[in-house]
């Protein structure tokens, strides 16, 4: 039951999967995010919610380096994976996105088959040594996704065939073919309908059994039935962080009640 | 925080439910006050007038419970806005217990209306009736204040209520000793004032859902409690 509670869950406090600290992102002149110091546990999902603009998806971003494609944007400050910075200059970026997988709003399967899109990470990355164990790496993930019933027997099928809420879940197959560790989604059902909604969010449920899973939602309700915890954020900074129930129920922050309950923020 | 929402229907909704409970609160405590007259002035008329109201606060209790189902399942309340419909419907639930307990007062009084009035009974029942009216006043006052301070008075004065309970049984049992005549009717009359203290402990109960309503949590359980009725022996009075 993902509305556990954090201490419900059995899951130790201190297993932390990222810890951020002092995090400052500017695009150009524009402060994004203002000292942002966050930790994400193993093992359960933490969902970021704010109004548009609040820094929640530039901040998802910089947990995998995606902003690093972006000559204007600079970080600061420091975000440890396992405890090891991810922003050291040792670190390959590519290999750290093998590790920090990513879900983006609107399916974006490649234009390849169903089975090439789930191969392809394993294979840049050389996971694999066979055909058989490709195989293998495919047929889990998209189990892990909770497609392969709907797909095995047209694997060589287009993935851009299938429907948007099979788009989406093979694009998550895809970022956990490459056994990642931490999954960030950035609101991964705003382009599904309810059914589908509902069955990528029971699947985020099962994922967070093996990874940390990040997720950006504007659906509040979204966030309150896939998380453990909530973190919101506001004008880039993170006004409230804590148990997702707590949020819910008794937010701290008047800031946070006023978004939460739908009033003028 | 705001106090609009931007979908100002919502407003609406919340505001019609808490419209509906005070209203509830209003004739519960006409009703509760009503009823003590009409024992003390031996006024069947009153009496029945009681006995007739309480079905339309019982209505409203159902038309609370209804609304506050439909705006939980239609507006997904969160926060202070789920506190306040799930306060909403207990207060509801306390409140038409209360205006049970006024109609059973009504009841009764009817039938000591048919018998030898015991000396000083109505005077006391009445006042009785007054502090409770009074706590279940503040309760609801607190209510709208979100006033916690309130709330934490209203808490307190039970124990009035309680001792008042305590002294009215003591002097019922001496009159039944004095003459079983009374028998009959200090049983009734101690059937009322223990729903009067009933009634108390619902306007505390209040009072405490005010105090969940804006902290977000219960009071802890350490009211001072008077001792128990029950350790209060015929060789004591």
């Amino acid at each position: 039951m993902n509305d556990m509670s954090r201490t419900e869950t059995g899951v130790n406090l201190t297993d932390i999967k990222i810890a951020a600290r002092k995090v400052q992102v500017h695009y150009g002149a524009n402060h994004a995010i203002k000292d942002v110091d966050v930790d994400i546990n193993d093992r359960m999902v933490t969902a970021f919610i704010g109004p548009s603009g609040c820094g929640k998806s530039t901040f998802l971003r910089c947990l995998n380096r995606m902003n690093d494609t972006i000559p204007v944007c600079r970080v600061e400050g420091e975000i440890r994976l396992d405890g090891d910075d991810i922003y050291d200059r040792r670190v390959d970026p590519v290999q750290l996105r093998a590790k920090v997988g990513m879900v983006f709003q609107k399916p974006n399967p490649f234009p390849k088959s169903i089975y090439d899109n789930v191969a392809y990470g394993p294979r840049i990355h050389g996971l694999t040594r066979s055909r058989a164990e490709l195989d293998e790496v495919v047929e889990t993930s998209l189990r892990r996704a909770a497609l392969w019933g709907e797909v095995k027997d047209r694997l060589a099928a287009p993935g851009t065939g299938l429907s948007g809420g099979q788009q989406q879940r093979l694009c998550i197959a895809r970022a956990v073919a490459t056994s990642p560790e931490v999954l960030l989604m950035d609101e991964p059902c705003s382009a599904l309908d309810p059914i589908a909604t509902a069955q990528v969010e029971e699947l985020i449920d099962e994922l967070r059994s093996r990874f940390a899973v990040v997720i950006v939602t504007h659906s509040m309700q979204q966030a309150a039935r896939v998380s453990q915890n909530t973190a919101f954020f506001h004008l880039g900074n993170l006004v409230e962080f804590g148990e997702t129930s707590q949020v819910f129920t008794n937010p701290k922050d008047p800031r946070t009640e006023s978004y939460i309950t739908g009033r003028i923020g | 925080m705001n106090d609009r929402h931007i979908l100002r229907a919502f407003d609406r909704d919340l505001e019609g439910i808490q419209a509906m409970v005070m209203r509830m609160g209003g004739m519960v405590e006409t009703a509760i006050m009503e009823a003590a007259e009409a024992l003390e002035s031996r006024d069947e008329e009153q009496a029945e007038k009681v006995r007739l109201n309480d079905k339309a606060i019982d209505a409203l209790e159902e038309r609370v419970n209804e609304d506050a189902a439909r705006l939980i399942a239609l507006r997904a309340p969160t926060a202070s806005d789920l506190r306040t419909v799930l306060t909403v419907m207990k207060i509801s639930a306390s409140l038409e217990r209360v205006g049970d307990y006024a109609k059973n007062m009504a009841k009764r009084a009817n039938v000591l209306g048919q018998m030898p009035a015991v000396p000083g009974a109505g005077g006391a029942i009445r006042r009785m009736a007054r502090t409770v009216t009074d706590m279940l006043s503040h309760a609801l006052d607190a209510y709208i204040q979100r006033d916690t301070q309130l709330a934490e008075d209203v808490r307190v004065r039970d124990r009035e209520v309680d001792q008042m309970y305590n002294a009215l049984f003591r002097e019922f049992l001496t009159h039944m000793m004095e003459d079983p005549r009374n028998i009959t009717a200090c049983m009734h009359l101690h059937f009322i004032a223990k729903n009067l203290e009933r009634m108390g402990d619902h306007a505390t109960a209040i009072a405490e859902q005010v105090i969940y309503l804006v902290t977000g949590t219960l009071p802890d359980d350490d009211r001072p409690k008077v001792e128990n009725v029950t350790t209060v022996g015929v060789g004591e009075s």
